[in-house]
């Protein structure tokens, strides 16, 4: 009978013992936090990316309160985040135009014409040191994809060596536009359907002898829609700026298919 | 020396993980990248040298004077359990960044097995305070050692050719069986 009492009574002497202790701690290690940094850490990707310039999610949210960045610093979370964000502050009548990261390059493997075979590092960091990675051209897509492997959101695949954007995955972070040795990556609006897949300024006689699908500067895009094209250095250029225009006479005209409308 | 051979004993020769088998779901839970695996080990370490030292003086001035070993399991679950969250209060008040760096890990080790069985084993091999604490920086230290070690070889796995058959789980255990038996070597070593 006494020690069943008596266990009884110690059990919960130290219940109450540790509920008390951490009660007073709960209250004496109470975080005078801003109540506005949890919900922002919500509304934040959460994914550390990076891609802000502040250490983390956590970080970024530390700064945002105290003003020292924007609501539209976060490349990775895009025009949705954005305007949660934009929402939660208080703040209004924000331009906000959600991007999308694209290859400028459409020369797949095989396309693509080797002058000598590189055996070196498998990286396009590499490979862009050592003689253009054994590539005529100097403007294609080395295709050891580095895009592919500093994507933080798992949004580019690699496709008979170029690498493909999942354009629901893509946050337009720019860390793969970062990543490109060449240079072949940009972000263009999410809604904008034409591209021009190659980057070469070489001039169309060399580019025809050489690629495919590369721009030969013939001018046909500038003829055809020339509100949205130019010819600038031997290369087609879209003027991103303007929107909700009708190219697809261009692509269809296009001698080598290097204009592209994607869905 | 009797506390090195303590320290010892636990760290590698009666490794927690290899050896005794003692929280293996954890051991193949947060092993399959390194950087997890480095803050579940450094939860550990701290957790289970506070909570073999709080449960060492509960148990030797409330319960053994009472005479009621009998409800150490019970008394030992409280008391970590507790712990924890004190620790957690404690830590993200005054070191937030070591709370943000074990994150999800402080609150999961309140469950860890291997925290309960530092405690137990302590006691049952009458180890003084002192030894007592020793003893469970060595096998959290044995605990850190084998986790990190392993998830550095399933980093290098997720990348090697492995037939279809024993890739994930399969391959993780047979890989653990042969840590085991590697360190099965240590048997014997400084007469212990």
């Amino acid at each position: 009978m006494f020690t069943f009492v008596i266990s009884i009574i110690v059990l919960a002497v130290l219940g109450f013992v540790f509920a008390a202790l951490l009660g007073y701690a709960a209250d004496y290690f109470r975080l005078e936090e801003d109540p506005r940094l949890q919900p922002i850490i919500k509304i934040l990707p959460g994914t550390n990316c990076g891609a802000c310039g502040s250490a983390s999610c956590h970080n970024f949210a530390e700064r945002l309160i105290k003003g020292e960045v924007q609501v539209s610093g976060c490349l990775a979370g895009g025009v949705e985040v954005e305007e949660k964000l934009a929402k939660f502050m208080g703040i209004e009548g924000l331009d906000v135009h959600k991007k999308l990261a694209t290859i400028h390059c459409g020369a797949t493997e095989k396309q693509r014409k080797r002058k000598a075979n590189y055996i070196g590092v498998k990286t396009c960091q590499a490979a862009e040191l050592v003689d253009d990675g054994g590539l005529f051209c100097a403007y294609a897509c080395l295709g050891y994809g580095d895009c592919y492997c500093v994507c933080p959101f798992d949004a580019i695949r690699m496709e008979e060596g170029l690498p493909i954007i999942n354009r629901n995955k893509c946050t337009a972070c720019g860390k793969c536009v970062e990543a490109c040795p060449r240079k072949i990556i940009s972000l263009r609006p999410f809604s904008h359907p034409y591209v021009v897949a190659c980057s070469s300024r070489d001039p169309g006689s060399y580019v025809r002898k050489i690629c495919p699908v590369g721009c030969i500067a013939c001018k046909i895009c500038e003829k055809e829609v020339p509100q949205l094209f130019k010819v600038v250095d031997n290369l087609a250029v879209i003027d991103y700026t303007i929107s909700d225009i009708d190219a697809d006479k261009a692509v269809e005209k296009c001698p080598t298919k290097c204009i592209l409308k994607l869905p | 020396m009797e506390l090195f051979g303590i320290f010892f004993a636990a760290f590698l020769i009666n490794n927690i993980l290899l050896i005794r088998f003692i929280a293996l779901c954890s051991f193949f839970g947060v092993s399959t990248k390194l950087d997890t695996s480095v803050g579940m080990s450094s939860a550990v370490i701290f957790v289970m040298t506070i909570s073999s030292a709080v449960s060492w003086i509960i148990y030797h001035f409330i319960l053994a004077p009472f005479h009621l070993e009998f409800l150490r399991t019970a008394t030992f679950i409280l008391v970590i359990a507790g712990l924890v969250q004190l620790e957690e209060l404690y830590l993200k008040k005054i070191i937030p960044h070591l709370y943000r760096a074990m994150g999800i890990y402080l609150p999961l080790i309140t469950t860890n097995c291997a925290i309960l069985a530092v405690a137990f084993l302590a006691i049952d091999y009458r180890y003084s305070f002192l030894q007592a604490m020793v003893y469970s920086l060595g096998v959290s230290f044995g605990y850190s050692l084998a986790i990190v070690l392993f998830a550095y070889i399933r980093e290098r796995m997720a990348l090697a050719p492995i037939p279809k058959w024993f890739q994930g789980y399969p391959i993780a255990f047979i890989t653990a069986a042969l840590m085991s038996l590697a360190f099965l070597g240590f048997t014997g070593m400084f007469g212990l």
